[in-house]
């Protein structure tokens, strides 16, 4: 399967989106798309050319077992209010950890200053571009928080990053703590940051690819490509 | 349960929400896509059951890669049909050619069933503004080869059975139709 000619990778795109690429070929068409962005590229653009297609199929209705075998998969335990994404679930571990070590630090630890605690952000795979990874430095009073990219990443002109800190599971939406820098350290303002941050208001920190300015809607909208739970 | 095309940004809210463990955003979106992707499902997956069976891994999917939809790059409801469609499509792998289809089903579109054949599909979107005007632009042949390609997931191989031209032929005229489909589109014209 050579891509490197631009018309090959083309037609293997269009016939992938139209169906008729097939069994090994498929797969290893879909194989190289995880490791090349510029097949995913070609792919979505078929896919905005192609999949408006769709929309003269007549809509069907599923049978409700459908979106009961969904929740069946999703979340075997059947407890309605929990929702469990892999994330979520790390980070409730973390979240739990955390109770305990607050609890811990708060009885062992009441005079002595607090040491900084470490996240590190870890690329989620949610796009092919974001490599590496972040570290978070926040002071250990919680009231400064320095965060930096391993290695700078490289942004289209147009996207920004931006971090987030994430509640326990149940206590509410994310909060933007602002917009990082891709190429160097940020030092985040005092004032953007929760009170609360060292003490459960954050299971985990998170990045998002955002339009200039920051997510215009106060929560995420493009992917999270970076996350790290909080560990003391 | 009502069909209007739900709103793309609506669409996306839900997705970002679903990124970040919302289980009622994601049954929202449940609700407002399951029968359009159930539709493009049941096209290409025939049996009744295995298609029920892969709208559920569809879901799944989405609620477990929703972080890896970016509103800039993709509109939500071509993010969770292509999904869906290479659900389907993959599940047609163990079979490499399905039984030909009788005979009568060669012209007019005569399915067994009283659904659209993939011809009719077409002719619906052909009065779509531009994706029709560039479809009208291909020869019959090579519209309908799109069309059992699309709708249907028709290989290679059955679509020249069911249109009776050699493999090489047909295989030919999807690379130029899609080809061709592409400048139109691209050039606007």
């Amino acid at each position: 399967m050579d891509l490197r000619r631009p018309d090959r990778l083309e037609a293997l795109a269009a016939e992938y989106v139209a169906g008729t690429l097939r069994g090994g070929a498929r797969r290893r068409f879909e194989a190289l798309r995880r490791q090349m962005p510029e097949i995913d590229a070609a792919v979505r653009r078929w896919e905005q050319r192609l999949l408006p297609l769709a929309e003269a199929v007549p809509p069907e209705e599923p049978p409700l077992r459908v979106w009961r075998g969904i929740e069946r998969r999703l979340w075997p335990a059947a407890a309605p209010a929990a929702p469990a994404s892999r994330w979520l679930r790390a980070w409730q571990a973390a979240a739990g950890v955390l109770g305990v070590a607050v609890l811990a630090l708060a009885v062992l630890l009441v005079q002595a200053p607090a040491p900084p605690v470490i996240v590190v952000l870890q690329g989620t795979g949610a796009a092919a571009d974001f490599s590496g990874g972040f570290v978070a430095g926040i002071g250990g009073d919680g009231r400064s928080l320095v965060a930096r990219p391993l290695q700078p990443v490289a942004m289209p002109t147009d996207r920004v990053l931006e971090l987030w800190a994430v509640p326990p599971e149940g206590s509410g939406p994310p909060r933007s703590l602002g917009l990082l820098r891709a190429d160097g350290p940020t030092v985040l303002s005092r004032d953007r940051l929760p009170a609360t941050l060292l003490q459960g208001g954050a299971a985990a920190l998170a990045v998002s690819v955002e339009p200039p300015g920051g997510s215009p809607t106060g929560t995420p909208t493009g992917p999270v490509v970076y996350a790290g739970a909080l560990r003391l | 349960m009502p069909h209007a095309a739900p709103s793309p940004e609506d669409l996306a809210h839900w997705l970002a929400r679903t990124a970040l463990g919302d289980r009622a955003a994601f049954e929202r979106l449940y609700e407002a896509t399951c029968s359009r992707l159930f539709a493009v499902v049941l096209r290409i997956q025939r049996d009744r059951g295995l298609a029920e069976e892969l709208l559920q891994e569809v879901y799944v999917t989405v609620w477990h890669s929703a972080g890896g939809f970016d509103a800039a790059r993709s509109q939500p409801l071509t993010w969770l049909t292509a999904i869906a469609r290479n659900r389907a499509i993959d599940s047609l792998r163990r079979a490499a050619v399905r039984p030909p289809s009788p005979a009568e089903e060669l012209d007019a579109d005569a399915l067994p069933d009283d659904r659209p054949g993939p011809a009719e599909l077409l002719q619906r979107a052909l009065d779509r503004r531009l994706l029709g005007l560039c479809l009208e632009q291909l020869a019959p042949p090579q519209r309908q080869s799109i069309a059992l390609a699309f709708y249907d997931g028709l290989s290679h191989a059955e679509i020249a059975l069911h249109l009776r031209e050699p493999l090489g032929t047909v295989k030919a005229w999807l690379r130029r139709s899609l080809q061709a489909l592409r400048s139109c589109l691209d050039g606007g014209a």
